[in-house]
């Protein structure tokens, strides 16, 4: 109960439930566009944000935020330039992100060494209450948009040919979704690290995807799946010391592991079941005998 | 008479392969238009530059912005992968048959009981209607094409463009079918285009028949229409 006293904890929960209202719905977009690993590209290009705004003395929120909805333009340009194999632009930028990220290191002489490491793999003692307040902002625009948009974006996410039929403006659509998600990676950076942000948005969507036949049930279950996750994972990462992005994410590989055996282990019974017509009636006809 | 198809001397090509020449022909309200030809002619790169996802090289295409009563014209698109979906995509049939019904100006709007009475007629009209609650990805692959049919369906557009919509369907169901739409086009004035093999079977529903021909002084594999024919109806 001790932790609930810390400032800093109370931060870091109030910053947990907010990623876990946003999260699902960005990552279950993301796998639906086939675009899980832009999250990973857009993770380390905003480590290029974060070394340009240490080398230039500007608050590196600010850097990363404007560097990271740049380059989900450009994702989105080299999507459309590299159609049937959409990956390599992820292969590009995800390079490219970390080349400048760590040139711009080089030329800082040392000095962030420590700072970049927080933004690598994330800290919960160093989330500010501004850091608070823009995830707040950021969950009440995400809310909204979702709100509003919910139904261009299925269809978009369904079929861009149907989208684009519809009447609908396709490549917006896909360039604010981008730079969305930029945003937002650039926000929730500094908490879970830049190298495991992309498990966090997308691995409560995935699990849920497993188990909801429904949209918006799929959205709903993956709130409740990074709330578990996130917090659980919180909680273990201040008892045991450990980084809260990769505690976190070991928590919802495990929830993924075991949702999995579960669903496999209840097909298997369902196909299986002794309880199934034919069975109980070979059960009959054996007993006769 | 409103053309909501106007297609003239449309060519296109592939880098510097030209793969259609000389097209032109007209879809208007009522008018059930099958377009053939063998495999391999384009066919369906002439519904995408019609449709706008691809460039014509020459001519023109326009599809009509208002239908018959000067209101938006609606256009319904079934592609030829549509119902090859993403197993994976969580969406129930029901969700994504009412998803037809947000072209009609229900983007931002509760689907309100015309709209749920559409859906559920479109879905009894495919056979699926008890299949309403079943995750889209467990379906066959010709239940997935019948719920892309009663989607579009459930959009109620004011033109049809169909991509070989009975793939995978029985011949008592592409009968259904055919009747279905020459219904739409002859009662409610609905325009359909659409890419078929079957143009034995449709001959006696379709007003008009374009064929995609090869052109034989291409030495490229470059197709060409060699006429809009009316076609006579024996039953009328």
């Amino acid at each position: 109960m001790e932790m609930f006293f810390h400032g800093f904890m109370q931060r870091a929960f109030q910053a947990s439930l907010l990623i876990s209202l946003i999260a699902p719905v960005l990552g279950l977009f993301l796998i639906l566009r086939r675009q899980s690993l832009m999250a990973d590209t857009l993770s380390h290009v905003s480590l290029a944000g974060v070394a340009l705004g240490l080398l230039i003395g500007v608050n590196p929120t600010w850097t990363n935020i404007l560097v990271v909805a740049m380059i989900a333009i450009v994702l989105e340009y080299l999507r459309a330039v590299y159609r049937t194999y959409s990956e390599v632009s992820i292969a590009i930028l995800m390079s490219a992100g970390m080349a400048l990220a760590l040139v711009l290191m080089g030329l800082n002489e040392g000095g962030a060494t420590l700072s970049m490491n927080q933004f690598l793999f994330g800290s919960i003692v160093t989330i500010s209450d501004q850091q608070v307040w823009m995830l707040l902002i950021l969950t009440l625009i995400i809310g909204l948009l979702y709100l509003v948009f919910r139904k261009p974006m299925y269809i978009l996410t369904f079929d861009e040919e149907t989208a684009f039929t519809a009447g609908l403006p396709i490549k917006t659509m896909s360039v604010l979704f981008n730079v969305l998600t930029g945003v937002t990676i650039a926000v929730i950076m500094p908490i879970v690290g830049a190298l495991l942000v992309s498990a966090v948005i997308v691995l409560p969507a995935a699990i849920s995807m497993r188990l909801s036949k429904s949209f918006n049930g799929v959205i709903l279950i993956g709130i409740v799946i990074a709330l578990i996750g996130m917090l659980s994972g919180l909680v273990a990462s201040y008892e045991v010391g450990t980084p809260p992005g990769a505690t976190i994410t070991l928590i919802l590989i495990v929830i993924f592991v075991i949702t999995a055996l579960i669903k496999n282990l209840l097909r298997h019974v369902k196909f299986e079941s002794p309880f199934k017509k034919s069975n109980i009636m070979s059960i009959e006809k054996k007993s006769r005998h | 008479m409103v053309h909501y198809i106007e297609v003239k001397n449309l060519a296109f090509q592939y880098e510097e392969e030209p793969v259609l020449e000389n097209i032109s022909f007209e879809v208007d309200a009522e008018d059930f238009v099958m377009l053939t030809g063998e495999n391999g002619a384009a066919k369906t790169t002439l519904l995408r530059n019609i449709l706008g996802l691809l460039k014509p090289s020459k001519g023109s295409v326009r599809i009509a912005s208002k239908n018959r009563f000067g209101e938006k014209l609606v256009v319904g698109y079934v592609s030829q992968q549509v119902a090859s979906f993403n197993a994976g995509f969580p969406s129930t049939v029901l969700e994504l048959v009412q998803s037809g019904r947000y072209q009609r100006g229900k983007w931002f709007k509760r689907l309100d009981k015309e709209d749920r009475d559409h859906v559920r007629r479109s879905l009894e009209s495919v056979g699926m209607w008890d299949m309403r609650h079943n995750k889209i990805g467990e379906l066959s692959g010709g239940q997935k094409q019948r719920i892309s049919l009663a989607r579009v369906f459930a959009t109620d557009p004011d033109l049809f463009v169909l991509d070989e919509p009975t793939t995978g369907m029985d011949v008592n169901s592409r009968e259904e079918f055919y009747e279905l739409l020459k219904h739409n086009s002859s009662e409610h004035g609905k325009g359909i285009l659409m890419v078929t093999h079957d143009h034995e079977e449709i001959r006696h529903y379709a007003d008009k028949h374009i064929e995609l021909v090869r052109k034989e002084d291409s030495p490229w594999r470059c197709f060409s229409m060699d006429s809009c024919k009316e076609l006579s109806k024996p039953h009328s």
